[in-house]
């Protein structure tokens, strides 16, 4: 090996083991591809999501309106007015469109640069691209309307202050229903993931490799034997890792980025219409490449302390004695208690890695020596040997078993996560969206001007009328909502807490706070509060709690005569069920109202338009997130599988001498399956306790702290059998793999070299 | 689907040529000029309807004031070597472009203005240059909503607030009132034609390439200009002269014509000069001119009878730009250096291009402004 030739062919020899069995590293640059390209595309799609989240507050959250001040609705003629007489004002319209399709945005790209001079140099923030759904040519915006949607044009402006000449008035463009908070929460449960996926992929591509490398002892020891010394041969083995990076961190990075783009097109949609923000920017190669170079390279000096035989010596020093499960308790104590007390949410993010830090270390160890403990006990020679085995195989494959632990973890806490968000919602939305028709009440109108019409009309079935405010409690502002307490519409709302009764328990004196106002305030069923509105202060017992997914802000919920006489509500809506069959329809029932209120711009929504809206984007948003958790899940088994396989092979040698023994071939099999499904059934078992403390970890500690509102906590146990009928196949399909190379080939005498170290 | 996708496209594609009407920019956008040439000679096999100047057509006004939905491209271009009351030289600019998407016959109506049409954009352009600064702002609107526009009588360009608008002074006498607001500065000014405007070519009809494809094309070579320019909050009274182009056309630059090099001249004889050159990729450039006396009529210059050569360049932001020109007319015995005066001219707006007030020297002297086109590189 030594002279001219050293440097060539030292590579070559080390290498030599691929070739002996190119499916191993064929299936080693699968699953670094594979890892690579979702962990991009996950961190791709939540960055951009954050990103566009960013901008839309920008371009969108801060919106003001140019409005008439006779109510009528603004056309072109008063943009160009407007634009005429030198304010910087741009032409927004909206079209509504049932799903698919969807809303659509009309805005005039060449109208945007007046921004430009008004406020910076950058107009690229707030001028939404053309060709990204929903934005378009205003001029073919206006095209879709006049096919018979719904539209309406608003003439938009970067500030509240703004002077503008009679007959204007600049106003807030109405939120509809704000779901800011909902989507922030979403990309936090989306990050929560991508951070165990990122996890999981470390542990992956560590025990995949890892498992290359106990393969390749033998050949290993063979060139150090000739005189290759050992320095030198770690450092070829550094070199053979980082070209496996590079070569498979290309084409993952290529997949991330399809995949995030797959992704992202369902998942704009749904930002965009149901949290009213959008994708804007593309996919950042930069960003993504930088991550998933960062985190193949800590693989990768995680994997060359094996190489130089220090990871090796702190895992065997872990796996023997007490150091293990005494450092894992130690790991574990900290992170619970983090979990629990943790104020902040970094501290409860530091936790969760503590938690699976420890988690990861302490249940393969404890596992195999509980196994190892029933083996001595058992009599049965050949279960005793089972058991051993089963300790041994939870032992060599512990790193891909975590993994997949973890990966079933997420995936059981994004399943209840997603079902109990989805159902929630829902909800909450039934009670928000109350009735069938929502109006909004045109400034300097009275509702005693359309009281008799919809007391009359034989299409309304019910009718009550909603104010807006803002309360005092304590000096500090809260959002105020009144509600006639003896509305039939109000019968559906659901409580997080209530006394019996308690829309009655409202009418004769209480008061109702969101969820939001009781954390913060501490309140609880009973507690007196004191709300003052309009200079006069309100006392009464808090009769329930109500879920408030939208905002962050307390709101107190009072019934009218709780109200001094001279108060102004901030804003004031009709809430309209309909009859079973009314005989006219939306239009008609908005042409009377404009006729009675004296207005062309009637703000009227269609509440069940909404609700199919809302269902049809969460279930392409839940879908989404089902997609990333399964295919983590697919990847870990995918691993074990492979993993498992070669653990059998490489034990086949003892089996084939059970066979010698006198063990029947078929007892065998079922032995060989039993110890698999045992391995993939325990990692399984063992994820549960892990998943509902994921669960609880998203419901009830992230969102609380990130938001101000929890959401219930629910567990599915439908779903864990589910996911251990999975295992269970998984661990079928080892043992068959195994059969059937068994039955292909005749087992190789095992070499002296293997037996040196190895546990047998 | 396909009506909605296109819509974008086609803007983009306007905007790329809005550029190419006489204000294109650097070597970069050579494929916008041949873009556009290609996108023309395209239209016109499919007989886009477009109407194309040619020999023999006439100017009239005030008609030919307002716009032309029929052609393609136009603008009302406005220099002005203006003097401050401090005697300190100052140059400005206001132009407004006009460019079809889709060809309109004068006779019909545009699409009602709630269909927010796309049958043609606009774009003003404004720079005011002193003290060697160079301030430039750009707007952009589309026609036929009230956003943008012309009418002849009487005579009003308009986008946003920036206008350019007829009223009648006390004697009875047309006067423009110029009206513009950058970001931090602007000017108002009265316009006053002390000449009749003068047809360039043939006419009116001014050749752009040896082909025979041209522009019409007439200008108001003498406005008395006085007013106010204000700059970082001071407020400067102004007066000087102007120069004001009218030009429409439907085909301007052929693909292979790389720019153009225009220039207007005000000699102190009271003599004026227009004289401009299309480089070509493959062979000498075109050129051509009018020769305006203190008295008497127009002269037009062939391109034997102009000679209009870059002596050297300068460095600026944008690269090397030719910024010193001699120019002869030895007809009219006329041999000058023309230089443009110390500073940075670019008006960096969606397309960049050279617009810098000059100075006269040699057989006569003089001021005047000097415009280029596809110099200079994107950073």
């Amino acid at each position: 090996m030594k002279g001219p030739g050293y440097g060539r062919l030292l590579p070559l020899a080390v290498v030599s083991h691929y070739r002996r069995h190119p499916l191993q590293v064929t299936a080693l640059l699968l699953i670094l591809i594979l890892a690579t390209g979702l962990l991009t595309g996950v961190w791709d799609l939540t960055r951009q999501a954050r990103h566009s989240m960013e901008q839309g507050d920008e371009a969108i959250g801060s919106r003001y309106q140019i409005v008439r001040q006779d109510s009528q609705s603004v056309t072109v003629a008063d943009f160009v007015r407007l634009r005429r007489g030198g304010l910087c004002v741009l032409p927004w319209l909206e079209v509504s469109r049932p799903p698919p399709e969807g809303r659509v945005i009309g805005v005039d790209p060449l109208s945007v640069n007046c921004l430009r001079s008004a406020d910076d140099n950058d107009d690229s923030r707030v001028a939404p691209g053309l060709g990204q759904a929903p934005f378009m040519d205003i001029g073919a915006a206006a095209a879709i309307a006049q096919e018979g949607y719904d539209s309406q044009l608003r003439l938009l402006v970067r500030h509240a202050g703004l002077s503008v000449p009679e007959p204007y008035r600049v106003t807030a463009v109405p939120g509809g229903l704000s779901t800011g908070e909902l989507a922030d929460s979403f990309l936090l449960n989306l990050d929560a993931l991508s951070v165990l996926v990122l996890l999981i992929t470390v542990l992956l591509v560590r025990s995949v490799y890892n498992l290359g490398l106990v393969q390749r002892r033998a050949s290993l020891a063979l060139l150090q034997r000739y005189g290759v010394p050992g320095p030198v041969l770690s450092s070829l083995l550094i070199a053979e890792l980082v070209l496996l990076a590079v070569i498979a961190s290309v084409p993952g990075l290529w997949l991330g980025q399809l995949l995030a783009r797959v992704f992202a097109s369902g998942f704009g949609q749904v930002m965009g219409n149901l949290f009213d923000l959008r994708l804007y920017g593309g996919t950042s190669l930069v960003s993504s490449y930088l991550l998933t170079l960062f985190t193949l390279l800590a693989v990768l000096a995680w994997c060359a302390a094996d190489a130089l035989g220090l990871g090796r010596r702190i895992t065997g020093w872990l796996k023997v004695g007490p150091t293990g499960p005494v450092l894992a308790v130690a790991i574990l104590i900290p992170g619970l208690a983090g979990l629990v007390w943790g104020s902040k949410l970094w501290l409860v993010f530091i936790a969760v890695g503590l938690v699976l830090l420890g988690i990861g270390l302490l249940i393969p160890i404890l596992l195999a020596r509980l196994i190892d403990r029933s083996a001595r006990r058992s009599r049965e020679p050949l279960q005793h040997w089972s058991r051993r085995e089963l300790a041994l195989m939870l032992r060599q494959v512990a790193l891909p078993a975590v993994a997949l632990q973890f990966a079933v973890a997420a995936v059981i806490a994004v399943q209840a996560l997603v079902t109990t968000f989805e159902s929630t919602f829902t909800q909450w939305l039934e009670q928000r969206l109350q009735g069938d028709v929502y109006i909004e009440v045109p400034d300097k109108r009275d509702i005693s001007q359309v009281a008799e019409f919809l007391d009359s009309s034989s299409d309304v079935a019910a009718w009550h009328t909603v104010a807006r405010g803002t309360a005092r409690i304590a000096g500090d502002s809260v959002d105020l909502l009144v509600l006639p307490a003896d509305s039939s519409l109000l019968d559906a709302w659901q409580f997080l807490e209530a006394v019996p009764q308690p829309w009655q328990a409202l009418a004769i004196g209480g008061v109702m706070v969101n969820e939001q106002l009781a954390r913060r305030n501490g309140l609880a069923l009973g507690d007196t509060l004191t709300v003052t509105v309009a200079g006069a202060p309100y006392s009464a017992a808090v009769v329930a709690v109500y879920a408030d997914y939208g905002r962050p802000v307390g709101e107190v919920l009072v019934p009218r005569k709780a109200l001094p006489a001279d108060f102004e509500p901030r804003f004031r809506s009709l809430t309209v069920q309909l009859a079973a069959e009314p005989a006219k329809g939306l239009a008609e029932l908005r042409s009377e109202l404009e006729a009675l209120w004296r207005t062309g711009d009637l703000q009227l929504r269609d509440n069940q338009q909404i609700r199919q809206l809302a269902t049809g984007v969460f279930d392409q948003t839940f879908a989404l997130t089902r997609a990333i958790s399964v295919l983590t899940l697919a990847l870990a088994n995918a691993s074990l599988l492979l993993m498992g396989w070669v653990f059998f092979s490489s034990r086949r040698w003892y089996y084939q001498l059970l066979q010698v023994w006198g063990l029947a071939r078929g007892e065998l099999g079922s032995r060989i399956r039993r110890l698999s499904t045992s391995l993939t059934l325990l990692v399984g078992l063992s994820a549960l306790g892990p998943g509902v403390l994921l669960t609880w970890v998203l419901v009830s500690r992230i969102n609380p702290l990130a938001f101000g509102w929890s959401l219930p906590m629910a567990v599915y146990p439908l779903f864990w059998l589910e996911i251990l009928a999975l295992c269970l196949l998984v661990g079928l399909a080892i043992a068959a793999l195994f059969q059937l190379q068994n039955r292909r080939q005749a087992p190789a005498p095992l070499p002296t070299t293997l037996g040196q170290g190895v546990e047998r | 689907m396909s009506h909605r996708k296109s819509k974008p496209i086609t803007l983009m594609l306007l905007l790329s040529s809005v550029v190419t009407l006489g204000c294109s920019s650097g070597e970069d956008e050579v494929s916008g000029f041949a873009g556009l040439a290609e996108q023309i000679e395209q239209d016109a096999g499919q007989g886009a309807g477009y109407l194309q100047p040619g020999p023999g057509d006439a100017i009239e006004l005030p008609a030919d004031l307002g716009p032309h939905p029929q052609h393609r491209i136009e603008w009302w271009y406005l220099t002005a070597n203006l003097t401050t009351g401090a005697g300190e030289p100052l140059g400005l600019q206001w132009t407004q472009f006009r460019q079809a998407l889709e060809p309109r016959s004068p006779q019909d109506n545009p699409p009602p203005a709630e269909q927010w049409p796309l049958q043609s954009v606009w774009m003003a352009h404004a720079a005011v240059s002193h003290d060697g600064e160079h301030y430039f702002h750009e707007k952009l609107a589309r026609g036929d909503i009230g956003h943008a526009g012309a009418v002849a009588e009487p005579f009003q360009v308009w986008l946003d607030a920036w206008r350019l608008a007829e009223r009648e002074d006390p004697d009875g006498d047309p006067q423009w009132r110029l009206q513009v607001n950058g970001p931090g500065w602007g000017y108002n000014l009265l316009l006053q034609p002390r000449r009749a405007p003068v047809f360039h070519g043939d006419q009116g009809f001014s050749a752009k390439s040896a082909g025979g494809e041209g522009s019409m094309y007439f200008s108001y070579v003498d406005m008395a200009i006085e007013g106010t320019v204000t700059l970082k909050g001071e407020t400067l009274a102004v007066h000087g002269t102007g120069w004001l182009d009218r030009e429409w056309s439907s085909q301007f630059l052929k693909s292979g014509q790389k720019g153009w090099d225009w220039l207007a001249l005000h000699l102190d004889s009271g003599a004026k000069l227009m004289a401009f050159r299309l480089r070509e990729e493959d062979g000498g450039p075109f050129k051509s001119g009018t020769w305006v006396p203190a008295e008497g009529e127009p002269i037009s210059l062939s391109g034997d009878e102009v000679m209009i050569e870059p002596v050297a360049t300068r460095s600026t932001s944008r690269g090397q730009v030719p910024t010193r020109w001699q120019v002869k007319v030895p007809g009219q015995d006329l041999d000058v250096v023309v230089s443009a005066v110390p500073g940075d001219y670019w008006n960096l707006g969606v397309f960049p291009y050279w617009e810098s007030p000059v100075r006269v020297s040699g057989s006569h002297e003089g001021r005047g402004y000097l415009e280029l086109t596809g110099y200079g590189a994107d950073e």
